[in-house]
């Protein structure tokens, strides 16, 4: 006898809590952490824990000026339990009696975190093809391939690192496109930042290997706020892989980082993300808060930024990754897979702002929503006066699993030249009991069926992915919805 | 300039009010409403549903209340007039005009009389307009209408009442810088049936502020539909609530051409199983005007349908507005919603902003919306052009193609759609953008 959906729905979205977080380890390291609160010793504590420079240290106290005059933005569709910023500590750093001269001299702790990540350092990395700018608990331990990439003119290496060898270059870039002041969270990141990746591709070049950070956030108590700076320089192309996964606990922890790309002319940046922090238990209890700033400038003609990101993890999601098409012809892209299940909440989207002429901008969206989650997708398309045949393309499809959760659409659309062309598409559906019973009676197991029909769904984000990301995304979308339909 | 300092001729305009002899009820609501108004001010851009809207124009001058300061004649009411209409109420400056309307013949059970004869004879029938949203709700136009409106339509049918002819409403605004605060009430009874067209028009530099309250009884079904041809100096603010009953229907046609500053806002609401919500509308907008069309709907039961279809032009250095909200509460599965938000921008320095939104709840739905922006087609314009059609007229026709699809949407009432083509190509024959 058939039960209706809805009550199977619930009960094997319960198993799917119970499937635990397979990532959920904590690895046991002294960190040297500063006291928690927030104040001007604190950000100066931090810049000189890092021997920064003058004007670096400044530009903190800047933006920790902007922060306390600012308000924390609740215009996202999203419940967030008070955060005490006054209760986090901002600077953890894993103990270091010297700076490693190899990777026999790192941490054993470390490495095998590292291996448990699956990060492919030595060798591995090699036969991966993936050099790695590893950063536990913001500071960067170890790179990869940096000689390899140095024989190109790459400079690819920790934020700090950066800020030590190449001033200028940070300092010319630095907060160009996400301002010290920008919001709220960028602000706080602005003062606080701790470390993050630093990477610049000469005129011209190619490079020649995905560039890929794995962050992990593990002390506990400590927001983790990495800023991430990538300059394509003329005529350049560069992949940049971003995956996370964090180690299980109960406490919420507040990540906001900001990620910077500037493309110069005819330069490429591919971005992208698979994000899979903790999202909370069955209860919503501990979980990831993610508030980032990321935003791209197309600053030369013809140039291109691709934003592509998974997001399944995170008890809260706040992240617009944006474009800039200030460069005549450049073209920007957005293409996002995000899951809410249990009590997860997303507020995601992405800001195309048109400002060059006969730029383009292509916006693909897929929210799914399971459990009592919910999925909101908020983007802003914006033509302006001069931005001549601007072309936008937009589409958002929302899948619902179960009749506990959400799924949202807000788009926005400005457009002051007569000249553009701008369509929005979205659709809201379930997954049919049709496209079900017709994967069960192939002989599908649910959850096989399951996985087909949302990867299907997702298909057209997936393909956007480098090879081993989807890979791993395609997995985690499975491993994120298991048992939600019954 | 404040926004809070130049609510006080409203008040003032409120307590100087001649004594009325009005139920107390009323007057509690009244008293309500006015504070209410006082304690929201004026929406500001940093509020979500007014961020597109520049209130300027109305908060430079103040509006006090018109009540029938000039009268209209018989000529100035002729070009406004709905041929096939069996039945014509016409109120000047917000007030009821007498001698200019035909009420005609009613049916058994059927009311339709100005709101100020109605509070006399049926106060019955006007209390259900006057809800606690006028004074704890968030929209202070709505609120200041409570307080100060004098007059307005009334239209109430009794279950199983059918009126075959349409009926007609005319809103004549002649009163500079004063304000016709209007609460209009339609109210149809269970398996009743109604067609109702609202003309605004008028000339000087007058505010029109509407409000209506439309409760559609189970099986009824009401067809509403309304032509906003403002003078080009007036402001002109209408809000719509619309309760839909079980297996109810409820369509609304929007032809908004005139005002210097205009919005409809519409929140449809359903209450029973398997209603059905159709919201179409054309706005047309040229020189600096600005014209808004916001709309919720609000599934709030199982089954019920919903087709937005709202387009816009904007030319010369126009701005129109879209916002469109469908809402699909936890319960109200099988939902079935479409919203679909078109605009043609035609000048160098007019803008369209428009934000169609989903929010939903409910698995079992099917839901979409889509959105465009965009000049003329090229391809079309080039066949016109090739075919001998001088270019001004080849694009006056694609407007009016572009626009009038959504009049065609009226099914089975051809003089309504011709009525409402007639208005559209007069618009376009003013010289288009």
């Amino acid at each position: 006898m058939s039960r209706p959906a809805t009550v199977k729905n619930a009960e094997t979205l319960r198993d799917v809590a119970g499937e635990g977080y397979k990532y959920g380890f904590v690895t046991e390291i002294e960190s040297e952490s500063a006291p928690p609160g927030l104040n001007e010793d604190i950000v100066a504590f931090i810049s000189a824990k890092k021997e920064e420079p003058r004007w670096l240290l400044d530009w903190r106290l800047d933006a920790f000026r902007h922060w306390r005059q600012m308000a924390e933005p609740h215009w996202a569709k999203l419940r967030v339990a008070p955060i005490d910023y006054q209760a986090a500590t901002y600077y953890s750093a894993p103990k270091r009696q010297n700076a490693p001269k190899s990777l026999d001299e790192v941490d054993p702790e470390l490495l095998k975190t590292y291996e448990k990540l699956g990060i492919p350092l030595n060798e591995r990395a090699a036969l991966a093809g993936v050099a790695v700018d590893a950063v536990f608990d913001s500071v960067s331990v170890a790179t990869t391939f940096k000689d390899k990439l140095a024989e190109l003119g790459i400079i690819f290496c920790s934020f700090g690192e950066a800020v030590r060898e190449h001033g200028d270059l940070v300092r010319q870039y630095l907060g160009s496109v996400v301002p010290p002041g920008d919001n709220f969270f960028a602000a706080l990141n602005s003062a606080v930042f701790s470390d993050g990746s630093f990477a610049y591709v000469p005129p011209g070049v190619r490079c020649p290997m995905e560039l890929s950070t794995y962050f992990r956030i593990n002390a506990a108590k400590t927001g983790q706020f990495e800023r991430t700076l990538i300059i394509a320089d003329k005529g350049s192309y560069v992949s940049y892989l971003e995956g996370c996964t964090a180690p299980q606990r109960d406490e919420n922890q507040l990540h906001a980082a900001v990620v910077e790309l500037v493309a110069l002319e005819g330069a490429e940046i591919k971005y992208s993300t698979v994000q899979n922090w903790y999202p909370g238990d069955a209860e919503g209890k501990g979980g990831i808060y993610n508030f980032v700033t990321k935003r791209g400038a197309c600053r030369g003609a013809n140039s291109k930024i691709s934003w592509t990101q998974v997001e399944t993890g995170s008890a809260i999601t706040w992240k617009y990754p944006s474009c800039i098409l200030e460069g005549d012809n450049s073209v920007g892209e957005f293409y996002s897979v995000a899951i809410t299940n249990n009590l997860q909440q997303a507020d995601t989207g992405t800001k195309m702002i048109h400002l060059g002429r006969n730029t383009r901008s292509t916006i693909v969206s897929k929210g799914i929503s399971a459990g009592r989650g919910q999925n909101t997708y908020r983007g802003l398309v914006r033509i302006q006066p001069k931005a001549e045949n601007a072309r936008n393309y937009t589409q958002c499809d929302s899948l619902l699993i179960g009749h506990k959760c959400g799924a949202h659409t807000l788009p926005y659309i400005e457009v002051r030249n007569p000249s553009a062309r701008v369509e929005h598409e979205a659709t809201t559906s379930k997954i049919s009991d049709d496209q079900m019973f017709y994967c069960r009676q192939r002989g599908l197991t649910q959850e096989d069926a399951l996985s087909l029909i949302v990867n299907g769904f997702c298909k057209e984000v997936l393909k956007e992915l480098p090879m081993e990301f989807a890979v791993e995304a395609q997995k985690l979308l499975a491993v994120s919805l298991e048992g939600s339909v019954g | 300039m404040s926004a809070f300092a130049d609510l006080e001729p409203y008040v003032e305009a409120f307590k100087a009010r001649p004594e009325a002899a009005e139920p107390a009820w009323l007057a509690r609501r009244r008293e309500g409403a006015i504070r209410r108004f006082s304690e929201l001010g004026w929406p500001s851009r940093k509020q979500e549903a007014w961020r597109f809207t520049d209130l300027r124009p109305l908060q430079r001058v103040s509006f006090p209340p018109a009540a029938g300061a000039c009268r209209a004649s018989a000529a100035d009411v002729s070009p406004w007039r709905y041929p096939a209409a069996g039945h014509r109420l016409v109120l000047v400056d917000g007030a009821f005009a007498p001698e200019l309307s035909v009420i005609g013949d009613l049916p058994k059970g059927a009311w339709l009389a100005s709101a100020a004869e109605t509070l006399r004879r049926r106060p019955d029938l006007l209390e259900p307009a006057l809800r606690e949203t006028d004074t704890i709700g968030a929209q202070p136009f709505v609120a200041l209408n409570a307080a100060l409106f004098a007059d307005g339509f009334v239209l109430a049918l009794e279950p199983g009442v059918a009126l075959d002819r349409t009926i007609e409403i005319i809103h004549l605004g002649r009163a500079a810088e004063r304000s016709s605060q209007l609460r209009n009430l339609i109210q149809l009874g269970a398996g009743s049936r109604a067609t109702l067209i609202e003309t605004y028009a008028g000339e000087g530099a007058y505010w029109t502020n509407a409000v209506g309250v439309v409760a559609v009884g189970a099986g009824a079904a009401l067809r509403h539909a309304k032509v906003q041809d403002e003078g080009a100096a007036a402001i002109h603010l209408a809000h719509n609530r619309v309760e839909l009953g079980r297996d109810a229907r409820y369509e609304s046609f929007v032809l908004s051409l005139g005002a210097r500053l205009s919005r409809h806002d519409v929140h449809a609401r359903f209450d029973g199983e398997g209603a059905a919500c159709g919201l179409f509308g054309a706005t047309l907008l040229r020189g600096e005007r600005e014209g808004t069309i916001a709309s919720v709907v609000d599934h709030a039961a199982p089954g019920c349908v919903t087709r937005e279809y709202f387009k816009t032009v904007a030319s010369d250095r126009a701005h129109g507005v879209f916002l469109g909200t469908i809402g699909v509460r936890p319960q109200a599965q099988r939902t079935d919603a479409n919203q679909l938000s078109k605009n043609l921008l035609l000048g160098r320095r007019a803008a369209i902003d428009t934000k169609p939104e989903l929010e939903i709840l409910a698995d079992d739905v099917k839901c979409s919306h889509g959105a465009t922006v965009g000049d003329l087609d090229d391809a079309a314009l080039f066949y016109l052009e090739s075919r001998g059609i001088p270019v001004v007229e080849a694009r006056r026709m694609l407007i009016e193609a572009f626009a009038a699809e959504v009049i065609e949407r009226i099914e089975d009432d051809v003089e309504l759609r011709a009525h409402l083509g007639r208005h559209l190509a007069r618009w376009l024959a003013g010289g288009a953008g």
